[in-house]
């Protein structure tokens, strides 16, 4: 059998990293999946995955889940003849869930670790809403490659300044203040020898660096990205965790949880995230307690408006 | 004023000379020990006046395109330090004035200027 590949951050191209790592699985799964009643027979489940072509089919009632009947569950009320046996009696009822929120890197991981051939979605309610198979994981990778290689086709017909375009991945780990702002150094270098606008070079300094020290602060460590085109250059940050408690209070200046002794070495003013805002042409940031930040900047190179 | 006018007023020491060091211009003078602050200077060319004396003070002063550091209090930087701001091409200054009376005598310096 064909092995994964090793899809860890530091490890894989960015738009690879970034699809996998920043798409939520609710993006991927099939919505409203066929379920059946606990009450419901063998026999039904046999004509369900008949008709429908599936080969397993959550158990729930008003989104709460109860178990997932499977073809070999299927397989062996027919062996044992028991079709006409409730769904109840016969369906694997200890479940492995995802949930929607989750990135798609994790059904990923969740295939390698578990035999399973589906895992239902849930939403942040504990309801049952999707279903996702390696089918669905394959249809979403095709299609985003299919995109992703169009773009670059395309990109390869334009006149591009040589050397200029590049995907690098930078490591950082926490309070490692000694290598933080290695990334943001590097790139800001980058951008000078290909002789960029000095104030368009200043905002990807800035949101970089602020971005990037963030992680050195407040997280447990994570990587930090870079794509630069000829039309924009785009930040990815992206940590292990802890996660933002208020994503929205982070936002705002002057708002800090950093320990005095990182005050006192000049960081942690909270002044960080609204920096990068500040200078960044787009802005997204998704956290989630437990699982990580993700923080994507991206500074045109074409904008007509370079001031700052 | 350049750098090499900056220096009598403020009996500083060069620690570190960067290659355009006596054309260099100082347009405007940061005084800051928050990395933040210095990133929301919208200027270039500037002089940072600080009391922090380390890497991150010298990496950041270069992300934003500053002219020169000055480290106040007569500070010790770490070997560290110093080997970046080579390597970046900053210039690195200090003096033994804390950092309002560094301030003033620049300011009083740069209202001399012709």
């Amino acid at each position: 059998m064909n092995r994964l590949p090793d899809l860890s951050p530091d490890k894989s191209p960015l738009s690879l990293v970034e699809l996998i790592y920043g798409t939520p699985i609710k993006e991927v799964m099939s919505a409203d999946p066929v379920t059946l009643d606990r009450k419901a027979s063998m026999r039904r489940a046999q004509e369900l995955m008949r008709d429908k072509g599936i080969t397993g089919i959550p158990v729930a009632e008003d989104g709460r889940l109860y178990g997932i009947v499977s073809i070999h569950d299927l397989i062996r009320a027919m062996q044992i003849e028991k079709l006409d046996t409730t769904v109840e009696d016969l369906m694997t009822s200890k479940v492995v869930t995802l949930e929607e929120a989750m990135p798609l890197s994790m059904a990923i991981s969740y295939f390698g670790k578990y035999s399973y051939g589906r895992f239902p979605v849930m939403n942040s309610q504990q309801l049952l809403t999707g279903i996702i198979t390696v089918r669905d994981i394959n249809v979403t990778l095709i299609n985003r490659l299919m995109q992703e290689v169009t773009r670059y086709e395309a990109m390869l017909d334009n006149d591009v300044k040589p050397g200029l375009s590049i995907t690098r991945v930078f490591h950082t780990r926490r309070h490692d203040f000694e290598h933080g702002g290695r990334a943001s150094t590097a790139i800001k270098q980058h951008l000078v020898e290909h002789n960029l606008d000095r104030r368009l070079i200043k905002k990807v300094a800035i949101a970089s660096y602020e971005l990037e020290m963030n992680q050195v602060v407040h997280s447990i460590g994570g990587t930090i990205s870079f794509k630069v085109t000829p039309e924009s250059v785009e930040i990815l940050v992206q940590d292990r965790g802890p996660g933002i408690e208020n994503v929205e209070a982070a936002l705002t200046e002057g708002f800090t949880t950093a320990a005095d002794w990182i005050k006192s070495l000049g960081f942690g003013a909270g002044l960080g995230l609204p920096n990068a805002k500040r200078v960044s042409d787009e802005f997204f940031i998704h956290s989630q307690i437990g699982v990580g930040t993700t923080v994507k900047a991206i500074i045109y190179l074409k904008s007509k408006e370079t001031e700052r | 004023m350049t750098l090499s006018e900056l220096i009598e007023p403020v009996q500083a020491e060069i620690l570190i000379n960067s290659p355009d060091f006596s054309q260099r211009r100082v347009n405007c003078v940061v005084a800051s020990d928050l990395m933040s602050d210095v990133l929301v200077a919208a200027h270039d060319d500037f002089l940072l006046v600080t009391s922090l004396a380390s890497d991150q003070m010298i990496r950041t002063a270069d992300l934003v395109g500053a002219a020169a550091v000055l480290v106040v209090n007569g500070k010790r930087l770490p070997d560290s330090a110093m080997q970046m701001a080579g390597k970046l091409g900053i210039t690195l200054l200090r003096t033994s004035l804390p950092k309002y009376e560094a301030c003033v005598a620049i300011g009083h310096a740069a209202k001399e200027q012709p």
